[in-house]
Parts: C-alpha cells; sequence; structure tokens
C-alpha cells in the first residue's frame, strides 16, 4: 500500500515518539534536561552543548565514511536591523524539540522550524545606533534555555526573558550600564531556577562581575566582583583606586559541576589593557578562571592563568570538563587552551594546577612553573616604540570553542598563529571612553597562519594539525562518528578524520564564518549547523 | 628586522604628515588630535599604524566606503551598516573630521619629483617595453598581471622602478574580509595528473587553490587532486627590465607609471 507524505510523517513521528520519548514539538526545557544535555544527540540546550562545555555530538550516524556526501537540508537569511556594524555573526543555536532558537546581531532572537528553516517567531530589542561596544564588535553568542523561555543578553546590558513559544517578553532586566561601556554579548548559562550572565568592557575601565537571577522573576540573586575592592581577598594585588576601574570582564559562558555543585566562570584583562604601570601588581582576578557557589556566588577557588597581563589575553575561552585518568590518578578536570598560548588542566575540585603546555609559539615565556605562574621572558611588554611579541592580543585561541571527545580523550583547538607589534601609552579613565594605554598591530599576510589542533587531553601533546590559510575566528565540533568538524576566516565549513586530521569533506559558505558549529538531529536524522556570513546553513545526509 | 619594517613604516606616515602640514585646512594639531582619537577608537580594529587587523587596511589612497571626505567623516562617527564597523558616536565637533584627516593621511603618498618624461615613458611601454603583452591599461591589454590604470595613485617612483628592475623585490599583500589575507602577486608551481602549471595566484582556502596561468587562462584545482603545490616566495612572473630598457628608458617609464592616476 503506498503511503501519503502526511501518513508517512505521522508514522515516523509516532516511531520516533516512541523511540526517543523527548521529540515532541515544541519542548520545554527543565533543569533535568539540561543535566542530560550531553549525552541527548537529538537536542542542543546550551551554548556548548552541555554543562561540561564539551561541544561534542554523540551522534554517528554522520560519519568518516558517509560525511562527503552532506548537503545543504535549508538555509535562513538573517534579518538585518539597520544597526551599523552589526554584520558580524557569532551565535549558536541551540535546538529543543523541533524548535531551533538563535541570536542576530545585535541582539536579535529568531525561532526557526528545525525541519524546514521556516521562521516561528523573531524578537528585537529597542537598541539604538548609539549603544556603546568598547573593545568588540556588535555581536551575541546566543541564547538559554530553561523551562517555558528563552533568555537574551543584549549589547545594551540588558537580561530578557523570551516566551519561547511567541517570543513575547515576560520580564527584562538591567544588568549593566552601558553608557560606562558594559554590554553583554554572551550566551547566558541556565542553573536550576537560575540565569547567570557575564558582562563585557574591560576596554573601557569597567569592574567586572558576575550576576545570577531567578529564571521566573528576573530577580537579582547575587553579584560577585572580579576584581576585589579594599579589604577582600585579593585586593592586596591592587594599589590605590586601580580596583575600581580594573577590568576583568566575564563575557563568555560558564561550565557547571552538578555534582560538585560548582560553577567554572572566566575573567578577562585587568585594565588598562596595555599599560601595565598604571595598575602594578597581580591585578586578581583578572585573566583567571574562577570557581563559585551556583546559590550564593562565593568564591570557592580560583586560578589566575596571566598575571598582571599586558596583553590583552584575557582567559575568556572556555572552561571544559573532562572526568579521567590524570598521572595514574582518577581526576575531575578542568581543561582550557588559553589565549596565551599555553594548555592548562585544572583540578576543578580544588583548583590545583596540574599541567602548563605550550601549544602555540609564543615569545613571551619560558613555560610554567610548578605553581602554574608563566615564567615571564624579560622585555616582552608593551612598549612606547613597539614590541614584536607572539601571540597577537588576540592570542593563540580565542572565545571560539574548542571540542573534546570523551571517547578518544582528545582536545580539539582552532590555533591562531600571529604575533603583534605592541604599543603602550599614556591613558586616564573618562567614563564611557576606551581605556586601553597601548595598541597592536598584528602581522598578517604570511607572518601569520592558522590550525585546527587535536592534543591529548591528558599531556597536551599534539597529535595532529591542520593548516588553516589565515587565523581562525571559528570554533569545533567533534562527534561520536569519529570527525571533527570546524570553519575557516575563507569561508570553508569542513569535516576532519579525528584521527588524523585529514579533510573528509568542505563546503563553501560564500562568507567569512566566525561561529561554533552544533549538531542536532530532525526526526532522528543527524543534522550540523554553522553560520557563514548571514546565512545559516544546516547539513544533513537526508 | 619585522619590527624594524614597520618602525620604518611609521617613520614614513610621520613624514607625511608633516607634508600635509603644508595644506592649510589641517593643522598639525588636527593631525594629533587625530591620530590620538585613531589609536583610541579605531586601533582596536585596523591596528595602531592603519595597516589592518579585524578591520581593513587604512593605508590606500582609495576608501571603497568613503569617496570623499565627508562620507569618511560620516561613516567615522556613524558606521556602516552590513559590515562590522559600528562608527564612534563618542565623537563631537571636530573631533570626526581630524580622525578622517588622520585616516587619510595613512594613504597619503608625499609629492615626488618625476625622474624623466612621461610622454616619452608612453612610448616605451607601448614600444620596447611591450607592456601591455601582461598589463591592461584603461581598457587596453593583455591581463596577465595587475592593471596599471591609477598605478601612480597607490605606488611611489622608487617603488614602480623596483617593480620595473626587480619585480621581485616588493610582495604586496592583499587583506579582503572575505578571502583573508594572501600576498597579492604570488607565483605558484603546481603539478597535476593532467599537466605542469605555473601562474599568479588568484585566491587560495585551505582546499582550494585558483591560479591564472602566463597564458592568461583561469585554473581551479583542489588541494587533494594535487602531486605538488609550490609557493614560490620572492619571486615575480614578470622579467626584470634592466637589460632591456636603458636607465633612461626606465625613468620615462615609472615617470608614465607615476602619471596614471
Amino acid at each position: 500500500m503506498k503511503l501519503s507524505v502526511l501518513s508517512k510523517t505521522k508514522l515516523f513521528s509516532v516511531f520516533l515518539l516512541l523511540c526517543l520519548g523527548n521529540s515532541a514539538v515544541l519542548a520545554d526545557t527543565p533543569f533535568e534536561a539540561l543535566l542530560a544535555d550531553e549525552t541527548n544527540g537529538a537536542d542542543w540546550l546550551s551554548y556548548s552543548g552541555g554543562y561540561k562545555s564539551q561541544r561534542f555530538s554523540p551522534l554517528s550516524q554522520i560519519n568518516t565514511v558517509n560525511v562527503d556526501q552532506l548537503k545543504v537540508m535549508w538555509a535562513y537569511q538573517m534579518q538585518p536591523t539597520g544597526i551599523s556594524g552589526a554584520a558580524l555573526q557569532e551565535t549558536t543555536p541551540l535546538v529543543a524539540g523541533d524548535v531551533m532558537y538563535i541570536t542576530e546581531s545585535p541582539s536579535s532572537v529568531t525561532a526557526l522550524d528545525t525541519r524546514t528553516g521556516r521562521v516561528l517567531w523573531h524578537f528585537v530589542p529597542d537598541i539604538t545606533n548609539d549603544v556603546l561596544n568598547i573593545g568588540f564588535p556588535r555581536i551575541n553568542r546566543g541564547v538559554a534555555l530553561l523551562d517555558d523561555k528563552v533568555y537574551v543578553a543584549t549589547l545594551d546590558a540588558r537580561l530578557f526573558a523570551l516566551d519561547a513559544r511567541t517570543g513575547a517578553v515576560r520580564w527584562e532586566t538591567t544588568v549593566a550600564d552601558n553608557a560606562a561601556g558594559f554590554s553583554l554579548t554572551l550566551a547566558p548559562l541556565a542553573l536550576d531556577g537560575k540565569i547567570v550572565v557575564g558582562v563585557s568592557g574591560a576596554e573601557a575601565g569597567v569592574r567586572g562581575y558576575i550576576d545570577a537571577y531567578g529564571s521566573e522573576t528576573g530577580e537579582r540573586l547575587w553579584r560577585t566582583f572580579t576584581v576585589p575592592a579594599p579589604g577582600e581577598p585579593g585586593s592586596e594585588t591592587w594599589q590605590g583606586d586601580d580596583w575600581q576601574t580594573g577590568g576583568g570582564s566575564t563575557w563568555l559562558t560558564g561550565s557547571y559541576d552538578p555534582e560538585l555543585d560548582l560553577l567554572y566562570w572566566t575573567t578577562g584583562n585587568p585594565a588598562p589593557d596595555w599599560n601595565g604601570d598604571l595598575r602594578p601588581g597581580d591585578n586578581l582576578f583578572t585573566c583567571a578562571v574562577l570557581a563559585l557557589d551556583p546559590d550564593t556566588g562565593e568564591m570557592k577557588w580560583y586560578f589566575q592563568y596571566t598575571p598582571h597581563d599586558t596583553h590583552d589575553w584575557d582567559a575568556n575561552q572556555i572552561p571544559v570538563l573532562v572526568d579521567g585518568e590524570f598521572e595514574g590518578q582518577q581526576r575531575k578536570l578542568l581543561a582550557l587552551a588559553n589565549r596565551n598560548a599555553f594548555y592548562y588542566l585544572l583540578d576543578r575540585e580544588t583548583g590545583e594546577y596540574l599541567l602548563g603546555e605550550e601549544y602555540s609559539y609564543q615569545t613571551w615565556s619560558e613555560g610554567i612553573d610548578d605553581n602554574g605562574r608563566p615564567i615571564v621572558i624579560p622585555n616582552t611588554e608593551p612598549m612606547r616604540e613597539g614590541n614584536l611579541v607572539w601571540p597577537s592580543l588576540q592570542g593563540a585561541t580565542n572565545w571560539f570553542s574548542p571540542s573534546y571527545n570523551p571517547l578518544t580523550e582528545q582536545f580539539f583547538v582552532p590555533n591562531r598563529r600571529m604575533g603583534a607589534i605592541y604599543f603602550k601609552s599614556d591613558v586616564e579613565y573618562e567614563r564611557g571612553m576606551p581605556f586601553l594605554g597601548g595598541g597592536e598591530q598584528p602581522l598578517d599576510g604570511d607572518d601569520a597562519s592558522g590550525a585546527i589542533l587535536a592534543l591529548d587531553v591528558m599531556t597536551g601533546e599534539q597529535q595532529w594539525e591542520f593548516e588553516l590559510q589565515t587565523p581562525p575566528w571559528s570554533g569545533v565540533m567533534a562527534t561520536a562518528g569519529g570527525l571533527v568538524f570546524g570553519a575557516s576566516n575563507e569561508g570553508n565549513f569542513f569535516a576532519l578524520d579525528a584521527e588524523d586530521g585529514d579533510p573528509l569533506w568542505f563546503f563553501n559558505s560564500g562568507a567569512h564564518i566566525r561561529t561554533n558549529p552544533m549538531g542536532f538531529s530532525v526526526q532522528g536524522n543527524q543534522r550540523v549547523a554553522i553560520i557563514g556570513g548571514q546565512t545559516l546553513f544546516v547539513f544533513g545526509l537526508e | 628586522m619585522l619590527l624594524k619594517k614597520y618602525l620604518s613604516r611609521f617613520s614614513a606616515l610621520i613624514v607625511s604628515s608633516f607634508l600635509l602640514l603644508s595644506t592649510p585646512l589641517i593643522s598639525a594639531q588636527n593631525l594629533e588630535n587625530g591620530q590620538q582619537l585613531f589609536q583610541t577608537l579605531c586601533a582596536r580594529c585596523h591596528g595602531m599604524l592603519g595597516e589592518g587587523s579585524e578591520g581593513p587596511s587604512l593605508t590606500r589612497p582609495n576608501l571603497v566606503h568613503a569617496p570623499d571626505d565627508a562620507a569618511l567623516v560620516s561613516l567615522i562617527v556613524g558606521g556602516i551598516p552590513g559590515t562590522g564597523m559600528p562608527g564612534s558616536r563618542q565623537l563631537r565637533g571636530q573631533d570626526g573630521p581630524d580622525v578622517a584627516a588622520y585616516v587619510r593621511s595613512l594613504g597619503e603618498l608625499p609629492p615626488e619629483e618625476m625622474p624623466g618624461d612621461a610622454i616619452a615613458g608612453a612610448q616605451v611601454y607601448r614600444s620596447i617595453g611591450n607592456c601591455s603583452s601582461c598589463h591592461i591599461l584603461n581598457g587596453e591589454g593583455f591581463g596577465i598581471g595587475p592593471e596599471l590604470s591609477n598605478v601612480g595613485q597607490r605606488r611611489t617612483a622608487a617603488y614602480l622602478r623596483r617593480s620595473v628592475t626587480s619585480p621581485e623585490a616588493d610582495q604586496p599583500r592583499l587583506v579582503d574580509r572575505f578571502r583573508g589575507s594572501l600576498q597579492a602577486f604570488l607565483t605558484v608551481r603546481i603539478v597535476s595528473e593532467i599537466g605542469t602549471y605555473e601562474g599568479m595566484r588568484i585566491n587560495e582556502d585551505a582546499f582550494t587553490v585558483q591560479m591564472r596561468d602566463m597564458a592568461g587562462e583561469i585554473v581551479s584545482f583542489e588541494k587533494s587532486d594535487l602531486i605538488s603545490y609550490e609557493k614560490v616566495e620572492g619571486h615575480s612572473l614578470m622579467p626584470g627590465y634592466n637589460s632591456v630598457l636603458n636607465e633612461k628608458q626606465i625613468d620615462d617609464v615609472v615617470s608614465y607609471l607615476m602619471s596614471l592616476k
């Protein structure tokens, strides 16, 4: 008997519901679903694909054998708002049930049907063209999902809760004062009953913090500053009033360990960026990772990667939570490939430093000592006449995500290989203006390149590299199909063989790519997504 | 070595800035104010020397989005929709024009004495030089090397003299948002199962390369299909003209090229 298309679809849906049990249309996102996000390949419920931030897809329908048959299933062209300078797209799409949620620069949200790419709703916050974004582009990296709401943090430093079915505003709150140079560009992190956000603004001399808000009401639950006030722990690493303009932005989504009940959040550069004479000391807790009690915001431990940074090497990279055997002992680890060109392993229960290995060419440090402190080479700070140092201010990697394959214990890092001439200059703080104290002129062209690296997660040892034409701005996603998806400035979206880095498939998106790949499934069929220029592409086999 | 190169460029900028001071509308204070504001507001994306970073290089005489000074001021303050350029609304009064003047100074070339006779140089270009066999100029010629129609706008006489006598001496870069940063005229040698090719790279990504061969034909390859792919650094497909032209002819043809604006 020949079935109609509709009845075939219905039958298939019933089959899927029986098999998967969680593919109902417009599924809510309870906290329990977020806890299971890592192992649920059908959805992608949080920025990094789970609280461990491994950006790993457990799906294997697309694999090393058939990846060369990938094709575009649908595409979505983003909708310009008329806000100038908002044409770079850095969002990671989230998928819950049959709905995909993306942000569009500067801070719009769009819900799409995952089967067809058709728009379900579109939310544009009332941001004006005079919004300040000091030290970074007018971008947004995505939403958070919790229960029946979608949360977006906006460039003008507000947090919105939207109704997941309609896009209507449930509540909004002001997180920070944009006129002082604060902005929000990160995807919020949803925990049990709360939404955690961090701020941008160290280039404007803000004092950074991390906030948690009640998910139902928008009421602020706690605020933890990243630069201590006089008398607080860490204040001995600042002098005078420097702490008031000390920086320490918190502009990238953190990770969470539900067993330890610890929230991990990274911090950015001290301010002013390049003139360290104006802020003597280690400048805690800048360029660090903080472990916080998610109920109170209390700091349980910290680890500072780059004390007294003068190169703008924020530690705002993804802290990846890894469980495994380190030097013969089962450990709960926190792995981070830092902008400063070193790969670190910490014990995420105690903050103990375990490993720091150079993964990319650098000229500023002889290595990391036994306590995790870099051994700085003299005369590598910015100078008035310029000083050539590797890596550039954008670092050996940056905000774009690494990926960890727990099946093979491989850590994949998009790597920028670029030096820069660093300049130091005088600067005085002025509210709402850049507070930089210098700048850089990066080397380009044939003096710069990029790569995707595969590292042994426990040693940092490089297993292979896949060379890119220019220093990348895109993340990677490993899959259980033995693949690593990545992208390039030249517009290629590609799949590498995780075993040896061999390229197995590529696609020319036609524009600069600066997002992270993610994966999900539609009616049991695996999909991978990437944004090239202003266009979201969704790929599949069938 | 690299640092020296950049610092010498910085010095050149300062020299060209002083030259600009001779024009009555732009004072030294205007340029200094413009430079300070540029380093504060613009250098994060365009680089401290304006040579590009995440934003494009501004060390060029013609800026795509700013055909005139008014347009330049407008986009510095208001940004450019559809791009990553946000604009700087903190700029008030004379600050916008000062930044614009400084940006213009980055692409200004100092006025030069021409070494020879441009009219005679045009004859050399067409006759003994046979330059149109490889270059298009004002719509005429064969397009293997770069088009020369406005070459005098973007090069100095010393640069063009080197281009004529030692074409491999300079390797200008092409910075493109979509294509990344490439050497503009890199020679590539490619061996595939079909044949051996030498030509000028037009574009490249991690997986493919496109080139123009010596017959002017465009060829595109997937790198995985190639037997070998060589980027020939410090080489030019153009022969040096020291042995073809005498000193006066070289001076004349350089003067002719410099007149093309």
